[in-house]
């Protein structure tokens, strides 16, 4: 996993965290070199849009080197860099809810599932089958990311693909370890459910690829 | 004990986060309730095809603090634009006082001049003096130079006799050290090589002593083991041959006795034959 990579490099990179603590702009410089593409994806996957991914990770960071001195435990780095990113990203959401008239973050009930709402998302992705013969699953599976609610859909990249431990979205989200697990619980269960809409199982994954 | 295993603690099995009891009665409560077991199978199943997604490959663009510093001047208007015409004015103006400017308006003229405006009038005056000069002042150049080259050359010639004559004595020193060695060390060599053939002599003479003693004596030895065998085997040999006499000895003394015994017996058998006869031939 890339996780457990990027771990390693993490406890390489402490002493680098606090050399760029120092204002080291070369360490800072390797900092980012180090994270970008995890902020990045983290971002993209948030908003499935990459000029909104790159702006975001790039304000992040600009505000990681202003605030490092600020940080007090090089430890907490990582959920310390995601909160910055989180922020940033709802922020940037609800601006993009502001200026347009369909909110891509459509909050999520067991009752809108049967709403004409749904019919309208997911019109472009009538035929799935044909998606995933032109090996976009990762495609379509980001797009059903994108259908959870932002609550959930934060939860579900940081434990799913930055591999964040419950504890450290705790902290990030500055809510209970026990919040984010039910987040996470009902993310996957939504996410099962959007799947299973559009006719996304094994079967069609292993005819897929 | 009436556990009921949580959504949250069922996500956190899912993920390996439990330890320790909490895990061993996640375990045990899976074991019993089936309906757990298939929805943890259905989340796995779902993290499965979650990882299908892959991470988009980005570079960081190398920005970020000259950017805020850039950020920082940007965000006053005009700030900028008004710096560079002061900068630029003052520039100018140095310019213009370094090659001496001047620009002048008198009468219906405009005059922009560098390096002053009296550069008519002393045209005339500079002439003359360069013209007298020129001829001496070629001649005093070659007086000059001429000195100088002399001046040169003394110095050159003395250095380099001096040169000459250091380089001959430094030679001359150093070819009487060197001779000197060689013939120190000619003869210190010959010495050695005398002592080092003598005492190779005395070694040998020496080692072929040691081993004419060594082979002499073992020599000796072993011709004198050589005659006490011979002696000996001798010795055996003349015992042997005695006892062989001596029981030829005995044997032809008992048969000589036997011979006797047996001569007595017919002797006195013929006898006693004998006297019968007579007897008998007397009584017929």
């Amino acid at each position: 996993m890339t996780e457990t990579l990027l771990d390693i490099a993490m406890m390489h990179a402490d002493s680098l965290i606090s050399r760029a603590k120092d204002g080291d702009q070369n360490a800072q410089g390797r900092v980012v070199q180090l994270w970008y593409k995890r902020i990045y994806n983290f971002c993209y996957k948030f908003f499935l849009d990459h000029d909104l991914a790159m702006e975001v990770s790039q304000k992040t960071f600009i505000s990681m080197c202003k605030n490092l001195p600020s940080l007090q435990d090089n430890a907490r780095f990582k959920s310390w860099l995601y909160k910055i990113a989180v922020n940033y990203c709802r922020e940037e959401a609800r601006k993009k809810k502001g200026s347009r008239s369909l909110s891509f973050d459509v909050v999520w009930n067991r009752d809108a599932e049967d709403s004409p709402q749904w019919e309208s998302t997911s019109h472009r992705n009538e035929n799935p089958e044909r998606q995933l013969q032109h090996q976009e699953l990762s495609e379509v599976l980001q797009e059903a990311l994108l259908e959870l609610n932002d609550e959930q859909r934060e939860v579900v990249i940081m434990k799913e693909y930055e591999g964040l431990k419950f504890r450290e979205i705790a902290e990030v989200l500055n809510i209970s370890e026990n919040t984010v697990k039910s987040r996470m619980y009902y993310g996957l269960d939504g996410l099962k459910k959007i799947l299973e809409r559009r006719n996304i199982n094994k079967e069609t994954i292993g005819y897929g690829i | 004990m009436g556990y009921k295993a949580s959504e949250q603690d069922l996500i956190a099995y899912l993920y390996g986060e439990l330890e320790g009891i909490e895990k061993e009665a996640m375990e045990k409560y899976l074991h019993e309730h089936a309906e757990s077991r298939e929805e943890l199978e259905k989340l796995r199943q779902l993290r499965n095809t979650l990882s299908h997604v892959q991470d988009k490959e980005v570079i960081a663009p190398p920005i970020f603090l000259g950017d805020t510093r850039q950020r920082f001047f940007g965000s006053i208007p005009y700030f900028k634009t008004i710096l560079s015409i002061a900068a630029s004015l003052l520039i100018l103006l140095m310019a213009a006082k370094l090659s001496g400017l001047q620009l002048r308006y008198a009468g219906r003229q405009m005059v922009i001049s560098f390096s002053g405006g009296s550069q008519v009038k002393p045209t005339e005056t500079p002439t003359p003096a360069p013209s007298l000069t020129s001829d001496e002042v070629n001649k005093m150049i070659h007086s000059a130079l001429n000195e100088n080259n002399q001046a040169m050359q003394t110095s050159w010639t003395e250095t380099q006799q001096k040169l000459d004559a250091s380089i001959t004595k430094n030679l001359a020193a150093n070819s009487a050290k060197i001779d000197n060695l060689v013939r120190e060390s000619s003869a210190a060599s010959q010495e050695q090589i005398r002592q080092f053939v003598s005492g190779m002599q005395t070694e040998n003479m020496q080692l072929v002593k040691n081993y004419f003693q060594l082979s002499s004596n073992e020599q000796k030895q072993y011709v004198e083991s050589l005659l006490v065998d011979f002696a000996k085997y001798l010795q055996q040999q003349r015992n042997d041959d005695l006892q062989i006499v001596q029981t030829q000895m005995k044997s032809l003394q008992q048969n000589t006795d036997v011979l006797k015994q047996e001569t007595e017996q017919i002797l006195s058998s013929i006898i006693s034959t004998v006297g019968n006869s007579n007897s008998l031939g007397v009584k017929n």
